[in-house]
């Protein structure tokens, strides 16, 4: 079976190779000629997109050079996307009902820890006073901050179209 | 920036902001407050400076498109790179939508740019062939020649006018819910020759989707 898929494949590439060869040659009728060919998968091409195709390989080292160029800037490009996209996946609704209850839960242990300074306070007023309120202060932020990290992604992605 | 790279620059800005067709040379010389004298020595007139934006898009895309056909974007167990290739080929067409906002108007103006915009359809043919053959190698979808066939023209004509159809009905949204549902939209076709590994990509192109449009109210 696999044999067979790659047999397929080879013929494939070859062909959408073909089209690109002889669209370096010619515009207009090789196209179309490529196009009949791409449909019926001939095995013999006609002769006259065998012409393109040989004038398209003549041009086609001239153009190595900047599809090079092309095919690491479509990867760079990809790689960007696809970062976009894990950032965004994190602002997927689960993800947001998942942050809704670890906020929740945040809100709580602030409130425990604020009636602890409070009552620290009332007996022993100067040890207590540091540790809580630095706590305080990262859970409060821990939310938000996955928030517009969503938020900046959506945004890059807008300016970069 | 050269005067004639900045009035190709502008151009572009306007058309795909006001409308290629409402935008006059006038229009653009004032924009870069220059005279439209200064623009005339560069480009005589409107006709050239659409040839010239739309063969700086023929370059840029053709190269884009020759990427999978050159060599397979993927391994087996990196599917997704195909997808977000898709986004790639859509933010490029992004950046000269004021083509797809009017474009059998403008295909019928200048024959020239029609012979080139069918070349780039049909290499788009070729590439989104290339893409689903080294799909059905790597065991990722599974379709007869026939179907297949039949799956790459339904793929070229989504991507050809997704932009135009959008614009049609949305006018203007924000781009990056255009282009994702665009690739929503492609994959969707691909959706029911996919596996369940893959599916789960695609449940996530939908739950983002989902999430942009609650954001954008």
């Amino acid at each position: 079976m696999s044999d067979d898929k790659s047999k397929v494949t080879d013929k494939a590439s070859e062909i959408a190779k073909n089209i690109w060869l002889a669209g370096v040659g010619a515009y207009g009728r090789a196209v179309d000629e490529a196009q009949t060919n791409l449909k019926k998968a001939a095995p013999t091409p006609p002769k006259l997109f065998r012409e393109l195709v040989k004038a398209g390989s003549a041009l086609e080292e001239e153009a190595t050079g900047a599809r090079d160029a092309a095919l690491s800037s479509v990867e760079e490009r990809i790689s960007q996307v696809r970062e976009n996209f894990h950032m965004q996946r994190l602002a997927r609704i689960e993800d947001l009902e998942g942050l809704h209850s670890k906020v929740d839960k945040l809100t709580r242990k602030v409130d425990a820890l604020t009636r602890l300074i409070k009552e620290q306070q009332t007996t022993a007023k100067p040890a207590a006073k540091k540790k809580p309120a630095v706590k305080k202060k990262a859970s409060a932020r821990a939310a938000p901050r996955k928030k517009a990290a969503a938020k900046s992604a959506s945004k890059s992605g807008k300016k970069k179209v | 920036m050269k005067t004639r790279d900045r009035i190709l620059h502008t151009s572009l800005q306007l058309f795909n902001e006001e409308g290629e067709e409402q935008t006059t040379t006038v229009d653009i010389a004032n924009e870069m407050d220059i005279s439209p004298g200064n623009l005339y020595y560069h480009f005589k007139g409107k006709d050239q400076i659409i040839g010239e934006l739309f063969h700086q898009y023929e370059i840029a895309l053709s190269g884009t498109l020759t990427a999978p056909i050159e060599r397979p974007l993927s391994s087996p167990g990196n599917v997704e790179e195909n997808w977000y290739y898709l986004y790639v080929v859509l933010e490029e067409m992004y950046q000269y939508r004021f083509l797809y906002q009017n474009l059998d108007n403008i295909l019928q103006r200048y024959p020239d740019i029609r012979r080139h915009f069918k070349r780039l359809i049909q290499l788009k043919r070729a590439t989104l062939y290339a893409i689903c053959q080294t799909l059905i190698q790597q065991s990722v979808i599974d379709t007869g020649e026939q179907q297949l066939l039949g799956l790459v023209d339904n793929m070229t004509l989504n991507l050809t006018f997704w932009l135009s159809y959008d614009h049609l009905l949305h006018d203007r949204r924000d781009p990056s819910v255009s282009i994702h549902q665009g690739v929503l939209q492609l994959l969707t076709m691909v959706a029911p020759y996919l596996g369940d590994d893959q599916l789960s990509f695609y449940r996530d192109c939908e739950a983002i989707y989902a999430s942009m449009l609650e954001e954008a109210g």
